[in-house]
């Protein structure tokens, strides 16, 4: 039985097997490796294949620029798939590795807590083991979260963990149908708008996903499914991106919707059926005003379900039901935490934290997408892990700072950004004690490839008084996730509006734009920008 | 005088809506001056820097001319950044074709053609030139078209097509060109183009030789041989690029290599002679570190375009400067202070002209700063040259600000400058066949580690550095980036990960 290590004095029970469970259309069985959600179905395989819908886009590009490919283009989903998996296997073993090499002890094991400080684990062949530490780390992270009100969503769609690891992209060809109903209360005439409006729908394309949900997991995959030639729709509630800047959340499906992605905007599912021909059809409500329902349906060759953070649903008229509050779920079932007084949040059922990642037993802390409140990002669980590793060791005090943090949304059009949103900076300090800075820029590779620029935009929210510090920083355009870094450094500094502007541009770039930024926007000029 | 009554009778509508009692005053001193045109502003060169400084002035009120003898942009819009960087993009497409069936696309092979690139790039810079055309009429600054020369009058007065302009302040932006060899130096090198001329070339060159291993010869070495064209790259040291880190030194020069062009080390061009199958090019090669060996001699036939990229010279000639008492350096360049004053009174010189920091940006950003000295009255407007954000659109691209490693162990010695350094294969290329490393160098000094040098090559570089460059300008130190979460998966992360 191990005991306590000198020098690394606690367990982490992120790495601790999790198996994900035989899949409803029986595609495929996974038990993933080391590296938990960002490896095996997160960053990594995510952002692969935004690298694959990129040069899609890419390829349409290339006509423009002199290069003229002759031959029809398909794009064959299971050598990309295949390309991803290794990878990712590649990495599950490199960090097998780096435990080994730092001799971290590791356990193939499903644990859960008998008190503050036993393990108990159960492997896969019922062997049991008891661990005893000084100290424990939960990180165990969340799962995607299927509706519960929606008969089918379990059995016939998916969700991103299975996305990436499909060995096949699913089937072709569909039909279209639409079914409208409206309450008594509404006009005859209006039923007639109605039914025009919706019309032009009933003759699609092919080879459909739906996905539903527009939290950035949502926009992200309907986004590398476009970009890679297949039909996507995305299915959204109320707003995208919730909890971003929503301008630039409307640039940004602005630019998927112009791709050709069809947004459903109001729309809560109800229901999935598996017909005869292996096409799911969809039932949905479409919420048009508090008298308005139209109830539609349609096929679908997949569902995948990404529900953002508290999607509000109505499962009947005029009854609102609160369902699913949170869009990911916690893996906290089985770990035995409430017995031993770890505390879980009511709403969310995440672990509630201190300051110093303690959980509610002080020598239990949780760190990652497990833990209440925090940024479900890899960069900031890694970090925050690191830092608290240093202070079990007493090496450091330092606490993580969860301000600031820089993320970029991978959608077709990047968007990344730090600090405040326009929304936050505004309820935060009023409207009259800000100054937002913006600009609709051209990138110089839109410009020859003739591409629509009107959604590559930059915004900087500056604190109106004093010496201007820069609240928030905003830009949608390429490369956003390697633009912002940077400017995550200098906000992390303290940047104000007069630094950005004293910075000297690199030209031609789409991340100068940044340095050049000086409408505001209270001065209502057009900010469209001109020559170099 | 008709020219005069003219301008008087332009001048007048736009001052009479601004100001009626100067209006007096200019028409008075006008006619004092007998055919000179005056201006509170005279800008010689509608590039980067001769525009911004006008249309600043312009919008803080001072009359302005702006006097250019070819196409308005510059070189940046014409034979520079701009087209340049259309090449560029044109060329990572080359980079993609390969890359497609890697991940997953099927049939894309592609025949590229230049011409179609080339008349889209030229649509596209006319655009440009007629943009700033627009923008000057907008700020109501006069365009003269010509050859500036100074006169000899006591007042500093410039005479474009024998009419006569002056102003209190003269500003000298006329920037730079290409540096070429005479035919004395080596026989036949006028057979060669400039980068001038490449923006020309009608059709992709089969086999291409390039001389020189500054930016610009790297630059077009990495387009010519992505698009097709077999390209050899002659330079007279060991590496590329030697007055960058040596990290970007040596990797980009391994980099030319792997891509496929033929390196010539130590070699200088002999001569050049024309057949009827393109240009045969004799070379000799020396290690000049190694004494006693022998020059080898070597000859490259059958060229089609023979390009030299061995520096650039200001363009000062036919300004008749040293009448003025404007100061040139050894190399010919205006010599200036920190405001961008000459030796002269009332006449200041930025952008390529002054030799230094050859940039857009630069020159845009000295420009605007100099017209707020003038015309607002802030005298310690000026530009801070140090920390100079640069990209060079190699493939892969490379970014770099501040000193490199030996520059900082020269200021500040070798215990006190720590650099950390990175080298990892971007995640982009963990599924292609074509692998491409990215390489790191951060550059501290001191024991609170501030950064004073940030240099990179690798996909995405480009995009990157911006953000860093504002916050090296504002003093960051290696604590600052490592308390930046990092955002992933990118390759910026990697700098604020750094150990």
């Amino acid at each position: 039985q191990p005991s306590w290590d000198k020098k690394w004095p606690f367990w982490t029970m992120s790495n601790l097997q999790r198996e994900v469970q035989c899949l409803p259309r029986g595609l495929c069985r996974t038990a993933w490796g080391l590296g938990g959600t960002c490896v095996n179905v997160g960053c990594i395989p995510k952002k692969l294949m935004h690298q694959a819908a990129l040069l899609g886009v890419a390829m349409d590009d290339a006509g423009k620029f002199g290069w003229s490919i002759p031959g029809p283009v398909s794009h064959d989903w299971s050598t990309l798939a295949q390309a991803v998996q290794n990878y990712v296997k590649s990495l599950n073993w490199g960090h097998r590795v780096q435990l080994q090499n730092r001799k971290v002890k590791y356990f193939n094991t499903r644990g859960s807590l008998l008190d503050r400080h036993t393990v108990r684990g159960l492997d896969a062949k019922g062997t049991e083991m008891t661990l005893t530490a000084r100290n424990i780390v939960i990180a165990t992270g969340g799962r995607p979260r299927y509706p519960t009100h929606v008969p089918g969503a379990r059995e016939f769609g998916i969700t991103s963990d299975d996305l990436f690891w499909l060995k096949e992209s699913p089937g072709k060809t569909c039909v279209s149908r639409l079914l409208i109903w409206l309450p008594g209360s509404v006009l005859l005439v209006f039923r007639h708008v109605v039914v025009h409006l919706c019309s032009s729908d009933l003759f699609r394309s092919s080879q459909s996903w739906l996905v539903v949900g527009a939290s950035y997991v949502g926009l992200e995959c309907a986004g590398l499914l476009a970009g890679i030639g297949l039909d996507a729709s995305v299915m959204v509630r109320s707003v995208a991106l919730r909890g971003f800047d929503q301008q630039m959340a409307r640039l940004v499906t602005g630019h998927m919707e112009a791709c050709g992605t069809r947004f459903h905007w109001g729309c809560v599912p109800t229901s999935i059926e598996k017909l005869p021909s292996g096409l799911l059809q969809v039932k949905w409500t479409e919420v048009r005003s508090d008298l308005e329902r139209v109830e539609r349906e349609d096929t679908f060759s997949s569902v995948l379900w990404a529900i953002g953070e508290r999607e509000v649903g109505r499962e009947r008229w005029g009854e609102e039901v609160a369902v699913d509050k949170m869009g990911r779920v916690p893996e906290t079932t089985g770990l035995n935490l409430p017995q031993v007084g770890v505390q879980l949040h009511p709403d969310t059922g995440k672990i509630v934290v201190a300051t110093d990642e303690r959980t509610t037993v002080s020598n239990v802390y949780a760190i990652g997408d497990v833990a209440e409140g925090r940024p479900e990002l890899t960069p900031t669980a890694v970090k925050a892990g690191k830092l608290l590793a240093r202070r079990l060791a007493g090496q450091s005090n330092q606490l993580m700072d969860y301000h600031s943090v820089p993320t970029t949304v991978f959608t077709p059009l990047e968007y990344g950004c730090v600090g405040l949103s326009e929304e936050s900076a505004e309820s935060r300090y009023g409207k009259d004690n800000i100054e937002v800075y913006h600009a609709f820029y051209k990138p110089l590779e839109f410009t020859i490839a003739e591409r629509d620029a009107s959604h590559c935009y930059v915004k900087v929210v500056c604190d109106r008084a004093g010496v201007q510090r820069v609240l928030g920083l905003h830009f949608t355009g390429p490369s956003a996730g390697e633009v912002i870094q940077g400017f995550a450094v200098s906000v992390r500094c303290g940047l104000t509006y007069a630094q950005l502007r004293d910075t000297v541009g690199i030209h031609p770039t789409c991340a100068e734009e940044l340095t050049k930024i000086h409408i505001t926007k209270r001065s209502g000029l057009d900010a469209t920008v001109t020559g170099c | 005088m008709e020219v005069l009554v003219h301008f008087s009778r332009m001048q007048a509508s736009y001052l009479t809506f601004r100001l009626p009692v100067s209006l007096v005053c200019v028409v008075r001193r006008r006619m004092a001056s007998d055919a000179v045109t005056r201006f509170d502003f005279l800008v010689i060169g509608g590039g980067s820097g001769g525009l911004a400084g006008a249309r600043r002035a312009a919008e803080l009120g001072a009359t302005c001319a702006v006097i250019e003898n070819n196409r308005l942009g510059g070189t940046c819009v014409n034979v520079g950044c701009v087209p340049k960087k259309v090449m560029w993009n044109t060329s990572v497409h080359a980079e993609y074709l390969h890359d497609h069936a890697d991940y997953g696309f099927e049939g894309a092979q592609a025949h590229f053609s230049w011409q179609l690139i080339k008349n889209k790039r030229d649509a596209y810079v006319s655009h440009l030139n007629q943009i700033y055309r627009n923008n000057l009429d907008k700020a109501r600054i006069q365009t003269i078209q010509g050859n500036a020369r100074f006169t000899d009058d006591p007042e500093p007065t410039v005479d474009v097509s024998g009419k006569k302009y002056t102003a209190p302040h003269i500003l000298i932006a006329t920037g730079g060109h290409p540096s070429t060899v005479s035919d004395e130096d080596v026989p036949g090198a006028s057979l060669g183009i400039t980068s001038d001329g490449f923006f020309e070339l009608e059709s992709c060159p089969r086999h291409s030789v390039l001389v020189g291993a500054g930016y610009i010869a790297v630059e077009m070495a990495g387009i010519l041989s992505s698009l097709g064209s077999k390209t050899s790259l002659i330079i007279r040291h060991d590496g590329v690029l030697r007055n960058f880190d040596a990290l970007i030194s040596s990797n980009c020069t391994k980099e030319l290599e792997n891509s496929g062009i033929d390196l010539w080390r130590n070699t200088q061009v002999k001569s050049v002679q024309k057949t009827e199958q393109g240009l045969n090019i004799t070379l000799g090669t020396k290690d000049a570190k190694d004494k006693d060996a022998k020059e080898k001699t070597d000859r490259i036939q059958g060229v089609d375009c023979l390009l030299w990229a061995i520096g650039r010279e200001p363009n000062t000639a036919g300004l008749n400067l040293s009448q003025m008492g404007v100061k040139l350096d050894p190399k010919g360049c205006i010599v200036v202070d920190e405001f961008q004053n000459t030796t002269r009174q009332g006449i200041y010189a930025l952008g390529d002209v002054c030799g230094k920091a050859l940039l857009t940006p630069v020159a845009i950003a000295a420009g605007r700063k100099l017209a707020h000295r003038l015309f607002e009255g802030k005298a310690e407007s000026k530009l801070d040259y140090t920390n100079i954000p640069t990209v060079v659109f190699t493939h892969p691209p490379i970014g770099t600000i501040g000193l490199t490693e030996d520059e900082a162990i020269r200021s500040w010695g070798k215990t006190s400058v720590k650099a950390y350094t990175t080298s990892f294969t971007p995640m982009y290329y963990t599924i292609t066949s074509r692998k491409t490393k990215c390489v790191m160098k951060l550059v501290c000094v001191g024991k609170e580690e501030k950064v004073v040098g940030l240099h990179m090559q690798g996909p995405g570089c480009d995009e990157m550095l911006q953000g860093f460059a504002v916050a090296i300008k504002m003093g960051a130190t290696k604590a600052d980036f490592d308390n930046t979460i990092a955002i992933h998966p990118t390759s910026s992360e990697e700098l604020v990960t750094m150990r």
